[in-house]
C-alpha cells in the first residue's frame, strides 16, 4: 500500500513519478454553450431585428437546449442542434404574431445554418439585396433603416411627400423581400 | 390607419426605435415586407452579441436548471429561468416562481375567488360578439369575455409566463402576450404544444336574466 497522499498540491513543474498531474481545466460546459448561443442570439436577432424579442428567442432556445448541453458534446456538435431549435422558435415566434401555420412561414425562414462569423457576411447580403432594388426603392430603405431618417426628411431629400413616400416604402420592402436573403 | 402603408410604416417605426414587434390581425398580408423589415433594421444595428446583463441571466439559468432528466420541460422553466428572472423582475414573478415550485409543473387554470369577491356589471351580452374576445375589469380582476351563444366564458388577462397583460389577437383568434411569444386559446390552453404554459385561470362569469353580464370581482 502506498502512503496517503499529502494534502498540499504538489508546485507546478515539481511533479515525479507516481503523481497525479492537474491538467488545465477544458472549458466549462456553460461557456462553450454561451459562446454558441452568442451565435444563436445573432442569427435570431438578424431576423427579427430587436433586442427584446431576440432576447426572448434566445432564451427559448436555451432552454431547449439545456438536456442537449449538459452531454458536454463540442461545439461542432450541439451548433446544428441549437441552430435547429432556433429555427423552430423563429418559426413559432412569426406564426404567432402574424396568425399563420408554420407551413405557411415556411418559405420565409431562414433555412442555413450560418457559419460564424455571421456579422460580415450578414451585412454583404442586405447590401446585396439593395443593389438588386430599383433606385428608387433602393434609396428609400437606405434612407430610412440604413441612416435612420424620419419619413418627413425621406420625403424632403427625395422631393417627395410623406404619403407618398410610406407607399413607396411599403413597395420597396416587399420588392425586398422576393431577392433571396440567405444563401 | 388602417391602410397597408401606414400599418408598415408603425411597424418600421417600432423597429427602428428598437422596439419589439408588436403585429395584429392583418398583418399576415404583409408577411414578407414585415420579415424584409425586421432584417433591414437588424442590418442597421450592426453585428449584435449579447447584452452581458443578458447573457449573465442565461449562464445563471444554465448554471441553476434542474439535472434531473426527467424534469418537465416548464419545470425546468421555473426552476432555472425563473430564478434569473426573479431577478430583474422583482417580487411579482418571485412568488410564481418561488422555490417550492421546483420539479414540479405550477397548476393553473382553476378559477380566480377574490376575497370578499363582488359581482361586477362589466357589459351587456348584446356587446359581445362570437368568436371575439371582450377585455374587461372588474376592480382587480381583469377578464376576456368569450361569448358562445347565450352563454360566457371568461378566462383572466394575465399571462401565466409573466404577469404581463394578454391582448386579443383577432387574426389568430387567440390571446397573445405582449411581452413574450406566447398566446392562448379562448379557453385558456397553451397554443404552443412544444412550449406549453399553464392554462389561464378562468374567472367566474354570469349573465343576468336582464342580459347583463357581470364578473366576479373586486369592489
Amino acid at each position: 500500500m502506498t502512503a496517503d497522499r499529502p494534502s498540499e498540491e504538489p508546485a507546478a513543474g515539481s511533479a515525479e513519478a507516481g503523481d497525479v498531474l492537474q491538467l488545465p481545466m477544458a472549458p466549462r460546459a456553460t461557456d462553450i454553450a454561451l459562446d454558441e448561443l452568442e451565435l444563436v442570439y445573432a442569427f435570431i436577432y438578424a431576423r427579427v431585428g430587436n433586442r427584446a424579442d431576440a432576447e426572448d428567442l434566445t432564451q427559448q432556445v436555451a432552454l431547449k437546449a439545456i438536456p442537449r448541453l449538459r452531454e458536454g458534446a463540442p461545439a461542432s456538435a450541439i451548433r446544428g442542434y441549437l441552430f435547429a431549435t432556433a429555427r423552430s422558435v423563429l418559426g413559432g415566434f412569426w406564426s404567432r404574431r402574424l396568425g399563420l401555420s408554420e407551413a405557411e412561414l415556411h418559405e420565409d425562414l431562414a433555412l442555413a445554418v450560418p457559419q460564424p462569423p455571421p456579422s460580415q457576411e450578414r451585412a454583404d447580403t442586405v447590401q446585396g439585396i439593395l443593389a438588386e432594388l430599383s433606385d428608387n426603392y433602393r434609396r428609400v430603405l437606405e434612407l430610412r433603416f440604413l441612416h435612420g431618417y424620419s419619413l418627413k426628411e425621406v420625403a424632403a431629400e427625395m422631393n417627395s411627400t410623406v404619403g407618398a413616400v410610406k407607399v413607396m416604402q411599403l413597395r420597396a420592402l416587399r420588392a425586398a423581400a422576393k431577392v433571396k436573403v440567405y444563401p | 390607419m388602417n391602410k397597408p402603408e401606414n400599418r408598415i410604416d408603425k411597424i418600421v417605426s417600432d423597429l427602428l426605435h428598437g422596439r419589439r414587434l408588436r403585429l395584429r390581425g392583418g398583418d399576415a398580408e404583409e408577411k414578407a415586407a414585415i420579415t424584409a423589415a425586421a432584417q433591414l433594421a437588424a442590418a442597421r444595428q450592426g453585428p449584435q452579441r449579447m447584452n452581458p446583463a443578458f447573457r449573465k441571466r442565461l449562464e445563471q439559468a444554465l448554471e441553476s436548471a434542474p439535472k434531473e432528466p426527467w424534469m418537465t420541460r416548464r419545470a425546468a422553466l421555473v426552476a432555472g429561468f425563473g430564478l434569473a428572472a426573479t431577478a430583474v423582475a422583482g417580487g411579482l414573478v418571485g412568488r410564481a416562481l418561488e422555490p417550492a415550485a421546483i420539479g414540479q409543473a405550477r397548476v393553473a387554470g382553476g378559477p380566480i375567488d377574490p376575497i370578499g369577491g363582488k359581482w361586477v356589471d362589466v357589459a351587456a351580452l348584446s356587446d359581445l360578439v362570437e368568436g371575439r374576445g371582450k377585455r374587461v375589469t372588474a376592480g382587480g380582476v381583469g377578464a376576456f369575455l368569450f361569448r358562445r351563444g347565450d352563454t360566457v366564458t371568461a378566462v383572466t388577462s394575465i399571462c401565466t409566463h409573466l404577469p404581463c397583460e394578454l391582448w386579443w389577437n383577432g387574426g389568430a383568434g387567440s390571446l397573445d402576450c405582449t411581452c413574450h411569444p406566447a398566446s392562448f386559446t379562448p379557453d385558456g390552453k397553451s397554443t404552443d404544444p412544444t412550449y406549453p404554459l399553464p392554462t389561464l385561470n378562468s374567472v367566474h362569469v354570469r349573465v343576468t336574466a336582464a342580459g347583463r353580464v357581470e364578473v366576479l370581482g373586486t369592489a
